[in-house]
């Protein structure tokens, strides 16, 4: 597989055996990611593990989309990318070094994703248009038309923090009007940003009130529960005339119990003897899950 | 004494770049237009009367607009993004550089309402777009002199691979040029050979460099004129040529002095050595206030006739009190530099 495949590309393909095991492996695979530079996104990937885990289980490769609009949340999906194959071990390992195309806050060379941004809150624009163009004529392209995609879905990845920027709700009061049915959202709702905790900074609360108010199809759950996530997901797919959001409650610690308990979640420290703690917790729980 | 440019008075039209999107269209499917609310406004209106299966009403949203629109081009769309200036470039900078001028995607978009070309204060007064979108990395900057030229921007830009920013002159556009006239993306026009002194014009000033270039020819200064629609990229050869054969610059926006033309002309000229004075007509880093009218702004702000032949004047080396500039009145209809 190419470094630059994204999962709506046709040539793309992956299969997820167990969702549980997938999310398990992403925390392995993004400490490991993170290890050599001490310091980064960790927080990122292991509140979100489950819900990248339940996505690519539930997305369909080579139709659906994948934004993910805080940009710091890479990590996640290169990690899932790297274990189901949609990206080689090379590209992987090189996450965050001087001249990878991974770099730490998503770019354009991200593979993986239809689209990314580094400034927050501008994510959900972006999966309304392509949720918007899959709607319109076929016809209507510069290169012809695209592969069919009458059915595809566009699914958003948003945190929280991201929820104090206008231009989300913005494109929420669109999508709403629009009736963009064909668009999930994913809030990982880790109340955590630079700054504290989100809940001490600005009260976003009831946020699934408010995207409910906005004329959205609202669901709040356990974003750790991985089950959970995909029956969400799936409600979410059979819903009609509304846009979806799942309101995913998660923490930046959850699954890594040898973190301080004091860790700062948007940037966790992983010196090395930390990261050796931590790839020891996850592979040994990984260990019975193969059995 | 110009070639293939009428004498003022100009007759006005109405819509010329509105009627040319929609005749676009009609024949190239692949065209969106996204409207802000200000759909008469941008001449849209006549796209969303036939064409509404490809009309996208934003609202009062351009920080999403424009994300929309990233997605729509990354789709296989060609969007034309429509607003006033003034909203098309401050309020969502952060997202045309993030969303559409980093990916380099071929989004366009059209802000009406150029610089002091209102009266409805600084908050409508589009008088930095052509510094922050020059600003840009990937961005195609355009600022048209008449209808002629407006009518022409669609095409003109359509196939342009990446972003493109348009500033438009909103309701009556004069008919400066002949029909015979092409816009080229490429080229700045020599207009008026000179050589005393160039004067180097973008969008409402054209009208105004040509006033001025006729006033001072009649009081023995040689000046000239070069169009310059593009003002990124800019033609670095048609401008050092004009100013290799004057003896002094003059250059002339209805935008800040800051960041638009002048600077793009000066860095031009500093960079090739060729060591020739320049003054700079637009706004003085100044917001502009106090209006009923428009005229009222260009003629208190230094962006009138007699301003650019004040400068000329002392640019071609004259240090006797400059000429008066005659205004013509124009009729109902018509329209005259300021």
């Amino acid at each position: 597989m190419t470094a630059s495949l994204r999962v709506s590309d046709p040539e793309a393909a992956w299969t997820v055996d167990d969702p549980r095991e997938l999310a398990l492996r992403i925390r392995l695979r993004a400490v490991r990611m993170v290890a050599p530079h001490g310091f980064g996104y960790l927080g990122q990937a292991l509140s979100s593990a489950e819900q990248v885990a339940a996505l690519f289980s539930h997305a369909r490769p080579g139709l659906d989309r994948l934004v993910c609009s805080p940009g710091h949340y890479v990590i996640g999906p290169f990690a899932a990318a790297a274990e189901l194959g949609l990206l080689d071990e090379e590209t992987a390992a090189s996450y965050g070094q001087d001249g990878s195309p991974l770099e730490a806050i998503g770019t354009e060379r991200s593979p993986v994703f239809d689209h990314t941004c580094g400034s927050l809150g501008q994510g959900l624009s972006a999966a309304v248009g392509f949720a918007l163009s899959d709607r319109l004529p076929r016809s209507g392209y510069r290169n012809g038309a695209p592969k069919e995609n009458a059915d595809a879905r566009t699914y958003a990845m948003v945190s929280d923090g991201e929820l104090e920027e206008g231009q989300v709700w913005e494109a929420a009061l669109f999508a709403a009007h629009h009736r963009l049915d064909r668009l999930t959202v994913l809030v990982d709702a880790n109340d955590s940003q630079v700054d504290g905790p989100v809940s001490g900074i600005t009260t976003l609360e009831p946020i699934a009130g408010k995207w409910s108010a906005f004329g959205w199809h609202a669901q709040d759950l356990d974003g750790h529960d991985v089950d959970a996530v995909r029956a969400a997901l799936e409600a979410a797919s059979a819903e009609t005339g509304r846009p979806s959001v799942l309101i995913c409650r998660t923490s930046t610690r959850h699954g890594l119990d040898c973190l301080p308990r004091d860790a700062d979640g948007h940037f966790l420290k992983l010196p090395p003897e930390l990261a050796e703690a931590a790839v020891a917790e996850l592979t040994s729980r990984l260990e019975p899950t193969r059995e | 004494m110009s070639e293939g440019v009428r004498e003022p008075p100009y007759r006005t039209e109405l819509k010329p770049y509105g009627r040319a999107l929609l005749d676009l269209a009609r024949r190239r499917d692949d065209i969106l237009c996204l409207s802000g609310d200000l759909t008469r406004q941008c001449e849209v209106d006549l796209f969303q009367a036939e064409l509404p299966g490809r009309f996208v009403h934003a609202g009062m949203a351009e920080a999403n607009m424009m994300g929309m629109a990233a997605a729509l081009a990354r789709s296989g769309h060609t969007p034309f993004v429509h607003t006033f200036g003034v909203f098309a470039t401050r309020r969502p900078y952060d997202q045309i550089a993030n969303a559409i001028a980093y990916p380099n995607l071929p989004v366009r978009i059209v802000g009406f309402m150029p610089g002091v070309s209102t009266p409805g204060g600084p908050s409508h007064q589009a008088i930095d777009d052509l510094a922050l979108m020059r600003g840009l990395p990937n961005l195609t900057v355009v600022d048209v002199a008449d209808a002629v030229e407006a009518a022409q921007v669609p095409e003109a830009v359509v196939d342009v691979p990446g972003p493109v920013y348009v500033r438009l002159k909103r309701g009556e556009n004069p008919v400066i040029f002949d029909a015979g006239h092409r816009l080229t993306l490429d080229r700045a026009q020599v207009l008026v050979p000179g050589d005393d002194v160039v004067i180097y014009a973008c969008g409402m000033m054209v009208a105004a460099a040509l006033a001025a270039a006729s006033a001072l020819a009649r009081h023995g200064v040689s000046a000239g004129v070069v169009a310059v629609p593009v003002i990124k990229p800019l033609d670095t050869r048609t401008v050092l040529a004009a100013a290799a054969g004057a003896r002094g610059l003059v250059t002339a926006e209805n935008h800040s002095i800051v960041g638009g033309l002048g600077s793009a002309v000066a860095e031009a000229v500093a960079e090739a050595a060729l060591g020739r004075p320049l003054r700079r007509v637009g706004l003085r880093d100044t917001f502009a206030e106090g209006a009923r009218t428009a005229a009222y702004l260009f003629d208190r702000y230094g962006l009138s006739t007699q301003a650019l032949v004040d400068e000329a004047w002392s640019a071609a080396g004259r240090a006797d009190p400059p000429p008066a500039a005659p205004v013509p009145a124009p009729d109902e209809g018509e329209y005259a530099p300021v």
